[in-house]
C-alpha cells in the first residue's frame, strides 16, 4: 500500500519535472503578439483604428520576423472595458495582463489605450519582463519621475510611440493662446489619471503663456447633469473651454451642455481622448456631438502629417475600406517596433520562449537603436519615451466623412525644435 | 358627518390649490434669494475675503456686481425646476407602486431609461429629426408625437412586468418581490445594453436650445420652462385623475386597504395594473424630457436617476403623491445648489445628508406616509 502510494507520487513528480523541463527546452517557433484595448462603448471608437493599424503592419511584414511566425489570433485581443460602464476599467486591464504574461507564447503586448489602465498593468508586465508598447498612453507619470519608478521592479519593459501630456497639454494651451487668440479659459476634467493629468499640464502652460484660467472644475464619469455646471461656467465668461478626458468620461456630454447654456460658439478644445473618429464612427465624440462640434479642436500626441502618410492612408483604405483616424498610424508603428525587436532578438537564436521574451524586451528598450517607423524615426530613451515630441492639432471639418463631420489636421508643434 | 356641498368642496380645493401654489412660488423665491447670496458669498471667499467678511458682504452687498449673480441664480433656479420636474415624474411612479402594493419597484428607473431610448428611436430613428426645429407648430407636433409614442409603450411594458413578474409574487414574503425587482432592473438594462451598446447615444434635441428669454441680465432657457410646465401638467392630470375619477378612487381605496377595497367591488388586478400603467407613462414622459434637455442617453441612465427619484419619493413620504412631487423638486434643487456653487461632486453627499436628516426627525418623510392600514 505504502509502496503503491510512493510509486504514484514518484510517477507524478517525474511527469511534472518532465513537463517543466520540456517547455523550457523547446526552441520557440510560433509566437504571438497580444493586443490589449477597450473594445466597448465610446472607447471602442478609438481602439478599432489601432487594431486595424497593427494588423496592417503585421500583414505587410508577412506575418513573420526574425525567423518566427507571428500571429495575432482573435484570442490574443483582450478587452479592458466593462459592459456595465461602457468604458475602460483598470482592474479588468490588470486581469487581462495577468492572463497575457502567463502565456509564454506572447512576446509582446500592444496597448492599452488609457493611462489609468496602463498604471495598473505596468507592474505586472514589468515583473514578467514582457515588452509592452502603447500606441496611445500619454500620462507623464507612466514613464517619468518617482511614480514611474514605483511601478517598475525590473528593467524597463514599457515603451510608447506617442509623446507625453506634459507636451500635449501645453501644445493645446499655446494653440489657444497664440493661434486662436483666446486669453481666458474654463477647464473641466474627468478626475481620471489621464484627464486630470493633461488638464493640469494645460493649466500650467496656459498661465505661463499669460492667459487666465477662470475655473478648473472636475466632474467624474458618472455625472449626468452637466447643465448646471456649465451654467455656472458661463457666468465666468470664459473665451474657450478645455476638457481633460476622453469621450467615454463625458467629453460629448459637456459640449452638449455647453451648447445649451450659450457657450456653444466658443472654442471647445480637448486632448486625444476626443479625437476618436469622424461623425460616422459610432459613439465617437463627433458622432455624439453632431453639429454642435462646430468650434471643437483636439490634439493628438503624435504627428498628424508625416512622410509616408499618403501611402499609409491609401494602404489602410485599400485594406479596410475606410479612412484611417486617430491613432491608427501609432498602432502600425507599435507593431513595426515589436516586429523589429523580435527580428533583432531572434538573430541570437534564443533557446527558449523565456529567453526570447527577455531578448525582445532588451532589444526594444535599447536606447541606442533607431526605428524607422511609419510616423518617422523613433528612438526610445531610458524611460521608454519616444524621441518624437510632436503634438498635432485638429479642427472640426463639417464637410468631412461625407457631411457627417471629421477632424481636419491644422498644424503640429514639435517640442524638440524649440 | 355632514357632506360638503359641491360648491364648498370646490372652493376648498381652490383655496388649497392656491395655498400650494403660493407655497411653491414662495419656496422658489426663497431658493433664488439664498442662491444669489450664496454665489456672492462664494465669490467673496475666492477673492480672498475672510469667512465673516464674505458673510457680511453676502448679506449687505446688493449693488451692480450682485446683479450678475442674480442673473446666474435665476438661470440656475430655472435649471433646478426642470431637473426637479424630471425627478418628480419618476418619483411618482415609485411612490404610487409602493403605496398600492408596498413594493419598491427597483426597475422603475430603467423604465425611465427605456422612455428616453424610445424618444431617440422615434425622433432620430423613425423621423430622422436630429436638429433643432424652429417652426413652433411642427415642434409641438414632434414633441407630442414623441410623448404619444413613448408614454403608452413604456406604460404597457410596466404593466407587462407587473403581470408576469410581480403579480405571482403578490402574496410572497416581502423579500421575494424586492429581489425580483432588482433582477428586472438588471434584465431591462442588459436588454437595452445588447440592443443599443454601452456608449452614450445622442438624443435629438429638437427643442432649440438658443430659445431664451432675456430677463434682468439672465438668459432663461425656454426649454427648462417647457419641461417644468409639461411635468406640472402631467402631475396635475394625475392628481385630478386619482382624486376625482372612479378608477382613481379605486386606486386610493386599494392603497388604503386591499381586502376592504376588494370587498367593495374593486377589481384589484385591474387597479394595480392601472397604477403601473400610469407610473410607467409618467416615467416615459420624463424620459422624453431628459432626451430633449440633455441630448444623450445611456443604458445605465436609470440607475443614477432612479436612485435619486426613489430618494425623492422617500424624502417626501413614500406612498404620498404630493410627497413624491415635493421630494423630486427638493432633490433637484439640492443638486442644482451644489453644482451652481462649484461643488457638484458633493451633490449626492448633500442629497443623502438631507435625506438622513429628515428621516431621523420624521421617519415617514416630509408629508408623511400613506400606505395601507394594518388592521
Amino acid at each position: 500500500m505504502k509502496f503503491a502510494k510512493l510509486a504514484v507520487v514518484g510517477a507524478a513528480l517525474t511527469l511534472v519535472v518532465g513537463a517543466c523541463g520540456s517547455s523550457t527546452a523547446a526552441a520557440p517557433t510560433a509566437i504571438k503578439i497580444a493586443i490589449e484595448l477597450p473594445l466597448q462603448g465610446s472607447d471602442k471608437a478609438a481602439s478599432d483604428p489601432i487594431i486595424k493599424g497593427i494588423r496592417l503592419a503585421l500583414k505587410q511584414a508577412g506575418g513573420a520576423a526574425g525567423g518566427y511566425t507571428i500571429t495575432i489570433p482573435d484570442s490574443a485581443i483582450f478587452d479592458d472595458a466593462l459592459a456595465s460602464t461602457g468604458a475602460h476599467d483598470p482592474q479588468t486591464g490588470a486581469n487581462n495582463m495577468t492572463k497575457i504574461v502567463s502565456d509564454e507564447q506572447y512576446m509582446a503586448v500592444i496597448g492599452p489605450l488609457n493611462s489609468g489602465v496602463a498604471k495598473a498593468q505596468i507592474p505586472i508586465s514589468n515583473a514578467s519582463g514582457l515588452l509592452q508598447c502603447s500606441p496611445a498612453n500619454t500620462n507623464t507619470d507612466l514613464t517619468k519621475g518617482a511614480p514611474a519608478a514605483a511601478i517598475r521592479t525590473k528593467p524597463n519593459n514599457y515603451v510608447r510611440v506617442v509623446t507625453t501630456d506634459d507636451i500635449q497639454g501645453p501644445a493645446a494651451a499655446l494653440y489657444i493662446y497664440n493661434t486662436l487668440k483666446k486669453t481666458s479659459v474654463y477647464i473641466i476634467d474627468d478626475t481620471q489619471t489621464f484627464g486630470k493629468g493633461v488638464a493640469d499640464s494645460f493649466e500650467a502652460a496656459f498661465k505661463a503663456a499669460g492667459g487666465t484660467v477662470v475655473k478648473h472644475d472636475a466632474a467624474p464619469q458618472t455625472t449626468q447633469d452637466y447643465v448646471s455646471i456649465m451654467t455656472a461656467a458661463k457666468a465666468l465668461n470664459p473665451q474657450a473651454i478645455y476638457f481633460g478626458g476622453v469621450t467615454a468620461s463625458g467629453g460629448a456630454r459637456i459640449l452638449l451642455a455647453a451648447a445649451q447654456v450659450g457657450l456653444g460658439s466658443i472654442p471647445f478644445v480637448g486632448p486625444d481622448g476626443i479625437n476618436d473618429g469622424s461623425g460616422a464612427t459610432a459613439n465617437s465624440f463627433l458622432n455624439l456631438a453632431g453639429a454642435k462640434a462646430a468650434n471643437s479642436f483636439s490634439t493628438l500626441a503624435g504627428p498628424g502629417t508625416f512622410d509616408g502618410k499618403a501611402k499609409f492612408d491609401a494602404d489602410y483604405k485599400a485594406e479596410y475600406g475606410i479612412d484611417s483616424t486617430g491613432y491608427a498610424g501609432q498602432g502600425f508603428a507599435c507593431a513595426q517596433i515589436v516586429l523589429d525587436a523580435i527580428g533583432r532578438a531572434g538573430a541570437g537564436k534564443p533557446a527558449s520562449y523565456a529567453a526570447l521574451k527577455e531578448a525582445v524586451r532588451a532589444a526594444a528598450t535599447d536606447t541606442g537603436h533607431t526605428y524607422k517607423t511609419i510616423v518617422g524615426d523613433v528612438t526610445f530613451d531610458k524611460n521608454g519615451d519616444t524621441s518624437q515630441l510632436i503634438v498635432s492639432i485638429y479642427s472640426f471639418d463639417p464637410a468631412g466623412a461625407s457631411g457627417k463631420g471629421d477632424w481636419k489636421f491644422e498644424s503640429q508643434l514639435d517640442a524638440a525644435k524649440k | 358627518m355632514t357632506a360638503t356641498s359641491p360648491a364648498v368642496a370646490a372652493s376648498n380645493s381652490l383655496t388649497r390649490g392656491l395655498r400650494v401654489i403660493g407655497l411653491a412660488v414662495g419656496a422658489i423665491l426663497i431658493y433664488l434669494l439664498v442662491l444669489w447670496r450664496a454665489l456672492e458669498f462664494a465669490s467673496e471667499l475666492t477673492a480672498g475675503n475672510t469667512m465673516q467678511g464674505s458673510l457680511i458682504a453676502a448679506l449687505t452687498r446688493f449693488d451692480d456686481v450682485g446683479n450678475a449673480y442674480l442673473a446666474q441664480a435665476l438661470q440656475q433656479t430655472v435649471n433646478a425646476l426642470s431637473i426637479g420636474a424630471i425627478y418628480a415624474l419618476i418619483a411618482l411612479g415609485y411612490t404610487m407602486v409602493y403605496g398600492i402594493i408596498e413594493l419598491i419597484n427597483f426597475a422603475h428607473g430603467d423604465i425611465f431609461m427605456i422612455g428616453a431610448m424610445l424618444a431617440v428611436v422615434f425622433l432620430g430613428g423613425l423621423l430622422h429629426q436630429q436638429e433643432a426645429v424652429n417652426n413652433i407648430p411642427i415642434l409641438i407636433a414632434l414633441i407630442l408625437g414623441a410623448l404619444v409614442f413613448a408614454m403608452p409603450i413604456v406604460g404597457l411594458i410596466n404593466v407587462f412586468i407587473e403581470r408576469t413578474v410581480y403579480r405571482p409574487l403578490r402574496n410572497a414574503p416581502r423579500l421575494a418581490p424586492l429581489i425580483t425587482a432588482v433582477g428586472v432592473s438588471f434584465i431591462l438594462q442588459n436588454i437595452v445594453l445588447t440592443i443599443a451598446g454601452s456608449g452614450d447615444r445622442a438624443s435629438p434635441q429638437i427643442f432649440p436650445l438658443d430659445a431664451q428669454i432675456p430677463f434682468g441680465g439672465a438668459e432663461i432657457s425656454i426649454l427648462s420652462i417647457f419641461i417644468f410646465a409639461l411635468s406640472l401638467g402631467l402631475m396635475l392630470g394625475l392628481q385630478n385623475f386619482v382624486g376625482r375619477s372612479r378608477m382613481g378612487r379605486a386606486m386610493r381605496a386599494t392603497a388604503q386597504d386591499q381586502s376592504a377595497a376588494s370587498l367593495m367591488g374593486v377589481d384589484l388586478n385591474q387597479t394595480i395594473a392601472l397604477t403601473f400603467l400610469l407610473g410607467g407613462m409618467l416615467a416615459g414622459a420624463a424620459g422624453v424630457a431628459w432626451g430633449l434637455r440633455f441630448g444623450f442617453v445611456r443604458f445605465d441612465l436609470g440607475f443614477n436617476s432612479g436612485l435619486k427619484a426613489f430618494t425623492a419619493a422617500v424624502l417626501g413620504g413614500i406612498g404620498n403623491i404630493s410627497g413624491a412631487v415635493l421630494g423630486g423638486f427638493i432633490i433637484g434643487f439640492i443638486e442644482n445648489f451644489a453644482s451652481s456653487l462649484g461643488f457638484s461632486r458633493w451633490s449626492e453627499f448633500l442629497v443623502f445628508m438631507v435625506l438622513t436628516f429628515v428621516l431621523i426627525f420624521k421617519p415617514s418623510g416630509i408629508l408623511g406616509q400613506l400606505t395601507g392600514d394594518r388592521a
